[in-house]
């Protein structure tokens, strides 16, 4: 089991917090905050978890989390939804795993990986 | 011709009555005295008569003439001395031609009923018994010359003929009299009416013109269609707004008005459904005309006897209203998200630092950072709040019913609120009731988020105990959302009030529990929107419980806009 995580955010502080909850939840973090070096970044490596912004620079989360379900390597890859849009978010039920509506707490993003992560 | 010669000016009917009348004798009194000359002549020539049989009618015939004549001018001027004049023309006449055995015997009788007859006639209908004793007066006289007495039966007969004059004229005066009174009176009303009617239409042509001004002068084109869907009426608004001439607009039908080419399919069909609704309560639809957007109006006209006569449309042009609008859309959203990224940075740092994250911090450390994350929390729910009340006052919430699972929503709220709940000292505990629908239809987000609000309202306003959410179905067509707290309770005076924005029960607790008005208000708003119900039921010191009652949907979709 790899533990690697993605958090692609474009808000640099937001960014930074999520990437310390996933750090306190033992994960190998990597930030990221545009879609076109997510997409980049996605097609090379194969992590566990991605928390995913949909509002992104370049290219939309959405279709991010179109490539990662197309994608066979990443089929055991836990997709996070983060989002402010709540009706956004509700779209993509089908396809991730958690959708988290924006305000996220550090507590809250820290439990849920970390339990995510020991499974 | 005739008429004029007979005319006479007076302001009194009676008097101008009887100096006509007048004129009609001393007419025909002076063409028989011309035919009698005539006669007289021929007479002449004919040797009839001798000379001074001939001599004494032809005087008698001028004298006639000469005092008709005299008469008619003073009849011009004076009505009353004419007919004294005319009588004692009558009498002098009279006697002058008859010898006193002719006055005194039968002869008289008919001679003077013409005076006693004319008196009552001309001067006064009792005037006829004045004339009756001077003729009595006279055949006395008449007999008294030729030592005989005079005849009383003739007497008799004056005064049953000035009796007779009498009661005929003055009934005849009184008919006259009753006449004019009816004339006058049908006269007033007439003019009463005249003035009426002339007053009535003058006031309606001012309020006509008044109207029309109205209408020529508002900024709001305004277009009356008969009843077959003809433009009778287009103000000068109407060309301006819609930029057509307004002989193009008048005598078209409302069909050529909605297939202009400035609308495009989707604004047709809006402008068509509002302009042939038969409804009669007016309707208001917002419609793109090229670059410009209107707000349309229209309704049934009818008349005052309540017959429908055709429809009025009120073109408003609205589009600087709508760009108003779309900027405030824009800057709501911007600020939806420029609010809530900073504060969930805040958050989030806060949170680290409460942490330890970066390094041990000491009690009154974390203790602040406590109160950091907590009114945080606060101004992000009152942006929340009033970015949702916006959005709902807007139009622009949109409930969007989809299957969802009842437990999933149960254990979200449960697993958000337990924190806050376990952080008082209460207890959160929730159920389905038996048989309750594995999976409904709603809108997910919106229900978590009424269900929220409850539930954060119960553990804000409970010191002590617990709160309870369960999930019914009360009937078949319904399913209902619970939320029970042992709090304070809320007075029933206030009751009715906590769901209007802004409100709260008491503004002591408002403070020391930091809430926000708006919750109740939304929660409700949202519960309209998805067509359900909200009721509060409280005692004060035992609790209150909410109950939010919904219909059970059987398909997705968007419910409302």
């Amino acid at each position: 089991m790899s533990d690697l995580a993605y958090v692609v955010e474009d808000d640099e502080d937001l960014a930074t917090i999520f990437s310390e909850a996933l750090l306190a939840a033992n994960y190998q973090v990597e930030a990221i905050t545009n879609g076109l070096e997510a997409r980049q970044r996605l097609q090379e490596g194969a992590p566990h978890l991605v928390l995913l912004d949909l509002h992104l620079p370049g290219v939309p989360g959405t279709d991010l989390l179109t490539q990662i379900r197309a994608d066979e390597r990443l089929a055991k890859t836990i997709v996070v939804i983060a989002t402010a849009d709540a009706r956004l978010g509700e779209a993509c039920r089908e396809s991730a795993d958690y959708i988290l509506i924006k305000p996220i707490s550090y507590t809250q993003l820290r439990d849920l990986t970390a339990r995510l992560h020991s499974t | 011709m005739l008429n004029r010669i007979i005319q006479v000016q007076s302001p009194n009917p009676d008097d101008a009555r009887r100096r006509r009348l007048l004129n009609i004798l001393l007419i025909g009194i002076f063409v028989s005295a011309i035919i009698g000359l005539l006669i007289t002549g021929y007479g002449v020539f004919t040797e009839l008569w001798g000379l001074s049989e001939i001599f004494l009618r032809t005087v008698a015939c001028l004298v006639f003439i000469i005092g008709v004549s005299i008469i008619y001018v003073i009849n011009k001027r004076s009505g009353k001395i004419a007919i004294y004049l005319f009588i004692l023309l009558l009498i002098t006449a009279y006697i002058i031609s008859d010898t006193p055995y002719q006055i005194s015997d039968g002869r008289s009788v008919f001679y003077f009923s013409i005076p006693i007859v004319i008196a009552s006639l001309l001067i006064h209908p009792l005037a006829s018994f004045a004339l009756a004793a001077i003729g009595c007066m006279i055949i006395t006289w008449a007999a008294s010359t030729i030592s005989q007495i005079p005849d009383f039966i003739v007497m008799i007969g004056f005064f049953m003929l000035a009796l007779v004059s009498w009661l005929t004229l003055s009934s005849l005066e009184q008919a006259l009299k009753r006449l004019r009174e009816i004339n006058a009176n049908l006269d007033r009303l007439v003019a009463e009416r005249t003035k009426a009617l002339a007053e009535s239409l003058a006031r309606e042509r001012i309020e006509a013109g008044r109207s029309i001004a109205i209408l020529e002068s508002i900024a709001d084109g305004v277009i009356v269609f008969d009843l077959h869907g003809k433009a009778i009426v287009a103000n000068p608004a109407t060309t301006q707004l819609l930029s057509l001439p307004r002989d193009q607009i008048i005598n078209s039908s409302i069909d050529d008005l909605i297939h202009s080419r400035t609308l495009d399919n989707k604004n047709r069909s809006v402008l068509g459904d509002l302009l042939t609704n038969p409804s009669q309560q007016p309707a208001s639809y917002r419609v793109q005309w090229g670059t410009k957007t209107f707000s349309v109006s229209s309704a049934q006209v009818f008349d005052t006897e309540k017959t429908r006569i055709g429809r009025v449309a009120v073109f408003r042009d609205f589009t600087h209203e709508a760009e108003i609008e779309k900027v405030k859309d824009t800057i709501l959203a911007t600020v939806s998200h420029e609010l809530r990224t900073p504060l969930n940075a805040i958050l989030g740092y806060v949170e680290m630092l409460k942490e330890a994250v970066y390094g041990p911090i000491n009690a009154k450390q974390a203790r602040a950072s406590e109160r950091i994350i907590s009114n945080t929390r606060r101004l992000l729910s009152i942006v929340s709040d009033l970015l949702d009340q916006a959005q709902i006052e807007a139009g622009k919430m949109i409930i969007q019913v989809q299957p969802f699972k009842t437990a999933e929503l149960l254990d979200n709220v449960h697993n958000l609120m337990i924190k806050a709940a376990n952080e008082k000292g209460l207890t959160l505990t929730s159920e389905s009731a038996p048989g309750f629908p594995e999976t409904l239809y709603g809108d997910s987000a919106r229900l978590q988020q009424v269900l929220l609000n409850l539930v954060g309202n119960a553990i804000k306003f409970t010191v002590r105990g617990s709160v309870h959410i369960r999930l019914s179905c009360p009937d078949e067509k319904h399913w209902a959302m619970e939320v029970r707290d042992s709090g304070m309770g809320i007075p029933e005076t206030e009751l009715a009030r906590i769901f209007e924005p802004f409100k709260q029960v008491d503004d002591s607790i408002t403070r020391k529990q930091a809430g926000f008005g708006l919750g109740l208000s939304i929660v409700k708003q949202l519960v309209s929107l998805m067509d359900g119900d909200i009721a509060v039921n409280s005692k004060m010191g035992v609790g209150s419980v909410f109950t939010v009652t919904l219909p059970i949907v059987q398909t997705g979709g968007i419910q409302h806009e």
